[in-house]
């Protein structure tokens, strides 16, 4: 399946490059914001939040919120702000003249993602500990969640960068479509809190599974089978992955 | 690569912008070691010859050849054989110059070391070897031209495409590129050369072909074209721009 793995080290090696060398936008940001949110939410509030119906403390509550929040926002930074670059610089052709499959383009241009939200993802639950130190309950379903949403979401930024013809449409996904449904997928407050009906939406919203299965990943307990967040992780993460492949195959916006 | 005598083959080649026909059955082949001049007027279909052959632009009739290997349906192979030296500047911003040669390099499969010494030898052959770590902005026009070619050249591909390689050049970087092209084409390297610079491609090349309103309107060897008149007089007479 991978022809050329020189090229597609290469590749993600690139984007890796990137992203740390621009490290005061990339990596510390989030960071921040998650040891703000933290500070005032898990500190400052979440002391007269009673939670105690959940097994959790609220601190202990947002951190598997946070984590997630953090990885789908890098995952899809990434890809979406370098390959919507490449395509406005059009050093794209760096890579389009190159050897390298559809497949192993779409593969070294997503190591970016994936790695960029794995680190500020793991970066999160680190700052995390200063506040309250926990244990990873399942390290190994961790890493099988962090891997497929980096994969959606990283692809879902190739997508919405492939598909955007300037900067305002780039965010517009971001803004308009992720950052509400991740917010009201459970990051700050167990979505049975919400009016009835707003709680049965909920569970249509994907985001509510992934960072269910994040929050049991780390504290072994989740509102909803964690085998079906798990599937349904799984599958979208293929699924963004093929149709992404599809989209350089047949060259879209990229070929004219 | 396939044993065959002619690097780049374009059969009945049809292309579209939505409904202006930008490439009108094209048919055109050119030989293993040719220094081909490819000439016209400014619209006249040469950069999107040149992007159909190197995969940059989708087709709707025709096919291209490139040693054998079908530019859509073996684009792997195809692409391993040819170096484009485009028009525009288009760089990584994110990178230095040897940075992004190496890379370049790394997706042709060559491994870091020996792209780092293709690198180091391309720099020193362009004179660009102490802007080696500089990002391509601190280069000036002439230096952003020869780092073109030298990203064009860092796999050591078969066919070199050139697309106004001299275009705001001054004369001694104009030689410099004149000098290494022959140098190249003597080695056995195919060269596609597109110009609007008549001397550059009387003096460099072999064979020559002529498109405009995107068909090819002559095409033959350097010397039965031009029959002791010069090219530019050939180019204004076929074209009708006289």
């Amino acid at each position: 399946m991978i022809s050329n793995p020189i090229g597609v080290l290469a590749l993600s090696k690139r984007e890796i490059y990137r992203f740390i060398a621009v490290a005061s936008q990339t990596i510390f940001p989030p960071l921040i914001s998650s040891t703000l949110f933290m500070f005032i939410f898990g500190i400052a509030l979440g002391k007269r939040i009673d939670f105690g119906a959940t097994g959790f403390t609220y601190l202990s509550y947002i951190v598997p919120g946070l984590m997630t929040m953090h990885l789908i926002s890098s995952s899809y930074e990434n890809t979406s702000s370098s390959l919507f670059i490449s395509r406005w610089h059009n050093h794209i052709q760096e890579i389009l003249l190159s050897p390298l499959s559809y497949f192993e383009m779409v593969l070294g241009l997503l190591a970016g993602g994936v790695a960029r939200g794995m680190f500020v993802c793991l970066g999160v639950f680190a700052v995390s500990q200063f506040f309250s130190q926990s244990l990873i309950e399942n390290p190994f379903l961790l890493i099988y969640f962090i891997l497929t949403i980096s994969v959606i979401f990283s692809c879902a930024g190739m997508m919405s960068a492939l598909w955007a013809e300037d900067f305002g449409m780039l965010n517009m996904w971001n803004v308009y479509f992720i950052v509400p449904l991740v917010l009201l997928g459970g990051v700050f407050h167990p979505v049975h809190m919400l009016p009835p009906l707003v709680t049965i939406i909920s569970k249509f919203n994907p985001m509510f599974y992934l960072v269910n299965g994040i929050r049991y990943s780390i504290t072994g307990i989740s509102s909803v089978s964690v085998l079906l967040c798990a599937i349904l992780s799984g599958i979208l993460a293929i699924v963004f992955f093929g149709i992404t492949v599809y989209l350089f195959k047949i060259g879209y916006k990229l070929r004219t | 690569m396939r044993n065959s005598e002619i690097a780049i083959s374009i059969k009945h080649l049809t292309k579209y912008y939505d409904d202006f026909r930008a490439l009108d059955n094209v048919s055109l082949d050119v030989r293993r070691g040719e220094f081909f001049a490819f000439l016209g007027p400014n619209g006249a279909g040469k950069t999107t010859s040149i992007n159909v052959i190197t995969g940059l632009s989708n087709h709707q009739e025709g096919h291209v050849k490139i040693f054998g290997y079908d530019t859509v349906s073996e684009y792997i192979q195809c692409r391993k054989l040819i170096g484009l030296c485009a028009q525009e500047f288009n760089f990584d911003p994110f990178l230095s110059v040897r940075q992004m040669l190496v890379y370049q390099a790394g997706y042709f499969g060559i491994s870091s070391s020996i792209a780092s010494k293709r690198a180091e030898e391309l720099l020193t052959r362009f004179q660009l070897n102490h802007k080696s770590h500089v990002k391509h902005r601190a280069l000036s026009g002439g230096m952003k031209k020869r780092l073109l070619l030298c990203r064009a050249l860092i796999h050591d591909p078969e066919i070199l495409i050139l697309d106004e390689p001299t275009a705001g050049c001054d004369l001694e970087l104009k030689y410099l590129i004149w000098d290494y092209l022959k140098q190249l084409n003597n080695e056995g390297k195919t060269i596609f050369l597109t110009t609007h610079y008549m001397e550059e491609a009387e003096r460099l090349c072999k064979t020559i072909g002529i498109i405009n309103h995107g068909r090819i309107i002559k095409r033959g060897v350097k010397k039965d074209i031009l029959q002791d008149r010069s090219l530019e007089r050939v180019f204004l007479e076929v074209t009708g721009l006289e």
